[in-house]
């Protein structure tokens, strides 16, 4: 029993290193190439429908592709260096909590035979229409 | 700006130093795995080829099938909100669920996994880190619902 089992970990470990790993210098290859770093201006008017300044862009990409961990650096130093308004930092916090490290959290259920659409899609669906919703009544109230 | 990071690192072109970075990276995610998530399978398979897990969380069946779920899943959400989502991987991959269950485990746990370590992070972004953590788990539990309804 317990050698069988011991074997099956192994090949969950190895398929999940097989997914990752990868995944880790994609990630480190995007970072180094400064990636998060453009300020991709078409997609401003987006940005703002989710309550969000330019400045906002970096953080959100981190938070959406490496997580809220492993994008943590980047994620807090540039909010504040972008002087992020609390209602900026609230809607990148909300939408972030909902949706984040989406093709690392995606894969983990994928390899166990989960479906990618319906693991991810409800999410994105779901922090966009928080995002929206807030920014919407902030506007409101203004 | 960016740029500061390599001047201060020794020169190379930006895909070495990017390789580095993977390899270490890399060694201290396999270190895990072998550390952490090997040992988490191998108790949770025992659990439950002996039949332990069904046992014990027997009781959870009503609550359980709501999402339709077996109730031994109910470790499964555990794992994954109070250590990580790699550690609900290797509970639930002894489990023998359908890819419908996967999906519901993974919709509910993308949304509302590593708890108490990610509030630290939220913390750093809104002082209501209290209310977004508990945002999490009903938009989670709430979502997962749906999903099995949709999907069972």
């Amino acid at each position: 029993m317990l050698p069988g089992a011991a074997l099956k970990g192994l090949v969950l470990c190895a398929e999940l290193a097989l997914v990752v790993l990868p995944l880790i210098v994609g990630y480190e290859m995007a970072k180094a190439y400064g990636v998060f770093q453009r300020p991709w201006k078409r997609l401003r008017p987006a940005l703002a429908m989710i309550g969000l300044g330019p400045g906002g862009l970096v953080p959100l990409l981190a938070g959406i592709f490496l997580g809220l961990l492993y994008g943590a650096g980047i994620l807090v130093s540039v909010s504040r260096e972008e002087g992020l308004a609390e209602s900026e930092r609230l809607a990148l916090a909300v939408f972030l909590v909902t949706c984040h490290a989406v093709v690392e959290d995606t894969a983990l259920f994928v390899i166990l035979g989960g479906s990618a659409f319906w693991i991810l899609a409800p999410r994105l669906v779901m922090a966009l229409g928080l995002t929206a919703w807030l920014a919407r009544r902030g506007r409101s109230r203004n | 700006m960016p740029a500061e990071h390599t001047a201060s690192a020794p020169a190379g072109p930006p895909w070495r130093l990017a390789l580095g970075r993977s390899f270490e990276r890399g060694r201290k995610f396999l270190w895990f795995l072998l550390i952490n998530i090997l040992p988490l399978y191998v108790a949770s398979d025992l659990l439950v080829t002996s039949g332990a897990l069904a046992k014990v969380s027997g009781f959870l069946e009503p609550v359980m099938s709501l999402w339709g779920l077996p109730p031994e899943a109910a470790a499964v959400l555990m794992a994954g909100m109070l250590v990580n989502l790699y550690a609900a991987t290797a509970v639930a991959a002894p489990l023998a669920l359908s890819w419908q269950q996967i999906s519901v485990l993974g919709l509910i746990l993308g949304i509302a996994h590593s708890l108490i370590i990610e509030a630290v992070v939220v913390r750093q972004l809104t002082p209501r880190y209290h209310a977004l953590t508990l945002l999490r788990i009903v938009l989670g539990l709430g979502a997962g619902w749906l999903l099995a309804l949709v999907l069972c």
